[in-house]
C-alpha cells in the first residue's frame, strides 16, 4: 500500500517544475560533452566539470563546516603524484593509482586534522598554507622520487586501463561523473544528521557540543570526504595533461580557486561551487586569452579584485539570490499549480501535532529522596582567582533549583564545569548515581541527558529556527524526518511554531531566548540548566517564558537555573542556593534565602527586604 | 666544531632580527584587528621594489630608503586599513580571510605585470663586506640589518608604552570592548596599527634588498616563517615575536647546514604543528 502512494507521489512530482527543471538540467549536462566539435570548447567544458568538481568538494569542509582550508592544492598534489608514480614505476593502473592516491590522501588528512582542527578561524588557514608549501619543497626537493622541478612526463598510451584516450569525450564524461558524484553527495550530507551537524558547528562551535554534536570528530569527516575527492581529482588532471611537476599541483592560487568558485557562486550551498564554476571557467580562459596575451599575471589581477569585492560587497554569492529568482520562476512554469497543492499538505500535519512530552518519564514520580544531581567541594581556579571554592550541592529529582549571586560570584562557572565546557581543579560530580568529572567534551555531557542554555544567547544565526531545533533533536535521532517531527513539537511546545521557516538571527531577542530553551529541550534533557534566560526581556515576556519553564518542570524535567531577576526566581525555585566570591554563602527555599542576613548583604541588599 | 655551532648561532641571530621586525609587523596587526594578514609578504615584496627603484633610479643606498620607505609604507597601511580592512573588521573570519588573500593575489600580480618575474638584487659596496674575528665572519649587510631592526624594535616598544596613541592601541588589543568604552577612537586605532604594522614590513623589506633579491613572490617565502614565528611567541605578544624570530634564525641555520637548505620549510612547519599540539598558547603566550 506504502509502494503505490510513493509511485503515484513520483508520477505527480514528474510535471511539477521543481522536479522537472532540475531534471532538464541534468540531461542538458549529460549531452553537453558531445555538442562542441572544436577542441578548444571540448577542453572548456572538461575544465568546468573538472573545477566545478573541486569546488564542490572544497565546499564540504570550507562552506558547510567552515574550515578554511587554503591547502587543497596538497591533496590535489598527493592524488596527482600516487597515481603517476605508481604508473611510472610500476606500471600499475591510474585507476588503481587514483584509490591508492585517494587513500593517501585521507590518511594524511587524518593525521594532519586532528591537530590543526584545534586552531581558530585564521590559523587553521595558515597551518593548511603551511603544509601544502612544504609538500611543494619536498616534491621539488626529492629528486629521486619525483623528478623535482622538472617533473613528470606520462607517455601517451592511449587505452582504457591506462585511464589515456584518444578523445576528449571520455574525459568529459568522468569529470561529469565525478561532479555529479559530488553534488550527490553534498546533497546528501546537507539534509542529514552530520549536514547540520556541520552546518551548525560552523555557526557557533560552544553551542553545537552543548547539543550533543562531535565537533571535531564531525570536522574531521568533512575534511576526510573532501579530501577524497579532490585526491581523486588530482589523478584525473595527471592523466588529462600528461604532465604534473610541484610548481603546479602544489600551488597555492590552486588553493586559492575552489574557495574563490564557491564564494563567488554561493558558499555553503549545494549548487553554489557548480555555479561559479560554470561563470569563472569560462571567465578566466577567456581572461587568460585576453590579458595573458597582453602580460602575466594580469588575470590574476582581475581573480584578486573579483574576490575581494565579493566578499566584502555580495558574501552570499550567485545561490543566495538566484534562489529567489529560481523560485518564482519556477512557480511560472507550466505545472506550478500543482506543486502549490502538494506542498500544502505536506505541511498541513506539522500545525496539528499536539503538544506531547519530549521525555516520558512520569511525573507523579515525586519522591524527592535520592538526588538526581550531585556536586562535591567543587574548586575552579583561574590563573590566581578562586571562580568556585568548595561548592556542594543537591538536585532532587524534579525539582526547580534556583542559583543566584552577585555578578562573577561564579554562577556560569558552575554551570561550565558540569557541562563539561570546563574541568574542575577538584571535587566529584555525580548525575544519576554515575560519576560525570571525567566526561569532558561538553557534547558527551548533552548525550548523559544534561542540557544547557546559555547566558548570551547562541543561536545558529543563518539556520531557520526549526533547524537550530533539529540539531538538538538529531542527538536522539537519526533520520531527518523524525528530527523534523521531533522539532516541531518542541517548536508548538515553547510557542515558535509560525516562525519555524524564519531565520534564527531574525528573531526578536525573546524569541532567540525561546530558541534556545527549545533547542536544549529538544535534546531530551533529565535536568536542563538555564543561564539568565529570562535578563533583559520586559515584563510581559518575561511572563512567558516563566510559564515555560513551569510547562518544562510540570513535564518531570529538573531544572537549575541562574538568574538575576528576583521575582522570577523566587516564583520558580523550590529551592535557591546562593554563591558570593565563588563560595556558596546560602541554601534554602525562597523565603528563607529572602531573610538570610548573609544573602541580602551580599547581594539582594536591604531594599529587597523592605 | 664550536667556531661552526657559533657562525651558526651568529648568522641566525642576524636572519632572525629581520624575521622578528617583519614578524611584529604581523603581530600587531593580529593583535589589534584580530586580522591575520595574509597579503602581509607582498607588502614586504613592495617594500623591496620600492627600494630597489629608489637605488637604481636615485641612486639611493637602500639604508638610507628606510627614511622613504617607513612613512610611505605607513601611510600605504593607512590607506588600504580604510579601503580594504574597514568593512571588514567585524565581519566572520572567511571574509576577513580571503579579503586578505584577494589583496595578497592582485599585489603579486602587479608586480609581475609591472617588473616581470626577474629576480632583482642591488649591488652596493659592502653586499659582499665580511667581518672576520678569531675565525668568525660576519657580513656587514646583514649585521647592519640586524642592529637597525632591533632599534626599530625597541622605537616600536618604546612608542607603545610611553605615548597615549600606544597605550590606546595596547589597550584595544587586550579588550576591544573596554577600550571603546573608556573613549578610544577605535577605528583610528585599527588605522594607526595597521599602518605601523605595514611601516615594520617596509623596514624589513628595505632592509633586506642588499642582502636577497626581489622577485613578485618573494613574500610568500618570509610571510611562511612570519606565521610561524607569530604562533611561537604566543600570537600576540611583540616580546614573544621578536624572540620568537630569532629562534627560527637560528633554527633556519642549523637546519640548512645540517640537513639542506631546501628542507628548512618543512622543518619550520614540524615546529609549527609541534608548537600547535603541544602548546597551544606559543611559547610566550598568556592562557
Amino acid at each position: 500500500m506504502k509502494m503505490s502512494f510513493i509511485s503515484r507521489k513520483t508520477a505527480s512530482n514528474l510535471f511539477r517544475p521543481k522536479f522537472y527543471f532540475p531534471l532538464a538540467l541534468l540531461l542538458l549536462l549529460l549531452v553537453l560533452p558531445i555538442l562542441p566539435r572544436n577542441p578548444f570548447y571540448e577542453d572548456l567544458i572538461i575544465m568546468i566539470f573538472f573545477w566545478g568538481a573541486l569546488a564542490a568538494a572544497w565546499n564540504l569542509v570550507g562552506g558547510f563546516a567552515g574550515q578554511i582550508s587554503l591547502g587543497h592544492t596538497a591533496f590535489f598534489g598527493i592524488g596527482a603524484y600516487t597515481s603517476t608514480l605508481l604508473y611510472l614505476k610500476f606500471s600499475l593502473s591510474p585507476w588503481l593509482g587514483m584509490l591508492a592516491g585517494a587513500g593517501l590522501a585521507v590518511l594524511v588528512a587524518m593525521g594532519i586534522g586532528s591537530p590543526c582542527f584545534r586552531l581558530k578561524s585564521h590559523f587553521f588557514a595558515l597551518a593548511t598554507i603551511a603544509f601544502a608549501e612544504v609538500l611543494r619543497h619536498v616534491a621539488s626537493y626529492w629528486r629521486g622520487l619525483t623528478q623535482g622541478g622538472v617533473g613528470l612526463l606520462i607517455p601517451f598510451k592511449p587505452r582504457i586501463e591506462n585511464f589515456m584516450f584518444r578523445s576528449k569525450i571520455p574525459y568529459a564524461y568522468i569529470a561529469l561523473g565525478l561532479m555529479l558524484l559530488i553534488i550527490l553527495v553534498s546533497y546528501i550530507i546537507r539534509n542529514s544528521r552530520f549536514g547540520f551537524y556541520l552546518i551548525s558547528l560552523r555557526e557557533d562551535q560552544d553551542a553545537a557540543e552543548s547539543l550533543g554534536v562531535k565537533t571535531s570528530r564531525c570536522k574531521l569527516i568533512a575534511l576526510v570526504i573532501s579530501v577524497l575527492f579532490t585526491a581523486i581529482a588530482g589523478t584525473f588532471y595527471a592523466q588529462y595533461l600528461l604532465f604534473i611537476d610541484p610548481d603546479t599541483v602544489f600551488s597555492l592560487p590552486f588553493s586559492i580557486e575552489l574557495p574563490l568558485l564557491a564564494i563567488i557562486g554561493g558558499l555553503g550551498t549545494v549548487i553554489g561551487p557548480i555555479i561559479g564554476a560554470f561563470i569563472l571557467t569560462p571567465l578566466d580562459v577567456l581572461l587568460r586569452g585576453w590579458l595573458g596575451a597582453i602580460s602575466a599575471g594580469l588575470n590574476f589581477i582581475v581573480y584578486g579584485t573579483v574576490l575581494v569585492v565579493a566578499v566584502i560587497y555580495f558574501p552570499r554569492g550567485i545561490a543566495g539570490w538566484l534562489r529567489t529568482w529560481y523560485e518564482s520562476f519556477l512557480r511560472r512554469l507550466p505545472g506550478a499549480k500543482l506543486s502549490l497543492a502538494i506542498e500544502k499538505t505536506v505541511s498541513s500535519p506539522l500545525l496539528t501535532s499536539e503538544t506531547s512530552d519530549p521525555e516520558d518519564s512520569d511525573p507523579e514520580d515525586e519522591e524527592i529522596k535520592s538526588p538526581l544531581f550531585e556536586a562535591q567541594s567543587l574548586n575552579k581556579h583561574f590563573g590566581g582567582l578562586a571562580a568556585v571554592k568548595d561548592v556542594s550541592f543537591q538536585i532532587k529529582k524534579g525539582e526547580i533549583l534556583g542559583l543566584i549571586g552577585p555578578n562573577g560570584a561564579g554562577k556560569t562557572t558552575v554551570f561550565n564545569l558540569i557541562t563539561g565546557f570546563l574541568s574542575p581543579d577538584s571535587g566529584k560530580i555525580e548525575f544519576k548515581g554515575e560519576a560525570m568529572t571525567a566526561v569532558k567534551p561538553p557534547h558527551k555531557v548533552c548525550i548523559k541527558h544534561i542540557g544547557r542554555t546559555f547566558q548570551l544567547v547562541r543561536p545558529f544565526n543563518n539556520m531557520t529556527v526549526l533547524e537550530n531545533v533539529m540539531v538538538g533533536a538529531f542527538s536522539r535521532v537519526k533520520r531527518t524526518k523524525e528530527a523534523r517531527e521531533e522539532a516541531t513539537k518542541v517548536l508548538d511546545f515553547i510557542g515558535l511554531l509560525e516562525h519555524s521557516h524564519s531565520l534564527a538571527s531574525s528573531l526578536t531577542i525573546a524569541d532567540r531566548k525561546k530558541l534556545e530553551l527549545g533547542r536544549a529541550l529538544a535534546t531530551r534533557p533529565e535536568l536542563l540548566l538555564l543561564d539568565e534566560v529570562v535578563a533583559g526581556l520586559n515584563p510581559r515576556e518575561t511572563e512567558a517564558i516563566i510559564g515555560i519553564i513551569k510547562a518544562i518542570s510540570n513535564q518531570g524535567i529538573t531544572l537549575f537555573i541562574i538568574e538575576h531577576v528576583m521575582k522570577a526566581i523566587m516564583t520558580l525555585s523550590h529551592r535557591i542556593i546562593v554563591l558570593h566570591h565563588g563560595e556558596k554563602i546560602g541554601e534554602g527555599t525562597p523565603a528563607e534565602i529572602s531573610r538570610d542576613r548573609r544573602v541580602i548583604d551580599a547581594y539582594l541588599g536591604e531594599e529587597y527586604l523592605a | 666544531m664550536l667556531t661552526i655551532v657559533i657562525q651558526l648561532i651568529i648568522n641566525g641571530l642576524l636572519l632572525g632580527g629581520i624575521y622578528a621586525l617583519i614578524s611584529i609587523g604581523l603581530t600587531l596587526i593580529f593583535g589589534v584587528l584580530e586580522i591575520i594578514n595574509f597579503a602581509h609578504g607582498e607588502f614586504l615584496m613592495l617594500s623591496m621594489y620600492a627600494s630597489y627603484w629608489l637605488f637604481q633610479l636615485l641612486g639611493v643606498d637602500p639604508y638610507l630608503s628606510l627614511l622613504v620607505v617607513i612613512p610611505m609604507f605607513f601611510l600605504i597601511g593607512l590607506v588600504v586599513q580604510r579601503i580594504i580592512i574597514q568593512p571588514i573588521i567585524h565581519a566572520p573570519p572567511l571574509n576577513q580571510i580571503f579579503v586578505t588573500v584577494g589583496l595578497s593575489l592582485i599585489l603579486q600580480n602587479v608586480a609581475l605585470f609591472f617588473w616581470k618575474a626577474d629576480y632583482r638584487t642591488v649591488r652596493t659596496a659592502y653586499s659582499t663586506l665580511c667581518l672576520k674575528t678569531s675565525g668568525l665572519m660576519i657580513s656587514f649587510p646583514r649585521l647592519v640589518a640586524f642592529l637597525l631592526a632591533l632599534a626599530i624594535i625597541s622605537i616600536l616598544l618604546i612608542f607603545l608604552k610611553r605615548t597615549y596613541t600606544g597605550k590606546a592601541i595596547r589597550a584595544l588589543a587586550q579588550e576591544r570592548r573596554a577600550a571603546m568604552l573608556m573613549g578610544i577612537n577605535i577605528y583610528g586605532t585599527y588605522r594607526i596599527a595597521f599602518g605601523i604594522g605595514i611601516a615594520c614590513v617596509g623596514a624589513a623589506g628595505a632592509m633586506l634588498m642588499p642582502i636577497y633579491y626581489a622577485f613578485p613572490t618573494v613574500g610568500a617565502l618570509f610571510v611562511l616563517i612570519a606565521f610561524v614565528v607569530v604562533v611561537l611567541g604566543g600570537y600576540n605578544s611583540l616580546v614573544g615575536a621578536l624572540i620568537g624570530g630569532l629562534i627560527i634564525g637560528i633554527v633556519e641555520a642549523f637546519s640548512g647546514f645540517f640537513l639542506s637548505p631546501h628542507l628548512k620549510e618543512a622543518v619550520y612547519f614540524v615546529i609549527f604543528i609541534l608548537i600547535l599540539v603541544f602548546r597551544p598558547t606559543g611559547l610566550f603566550g598568556r592562557g
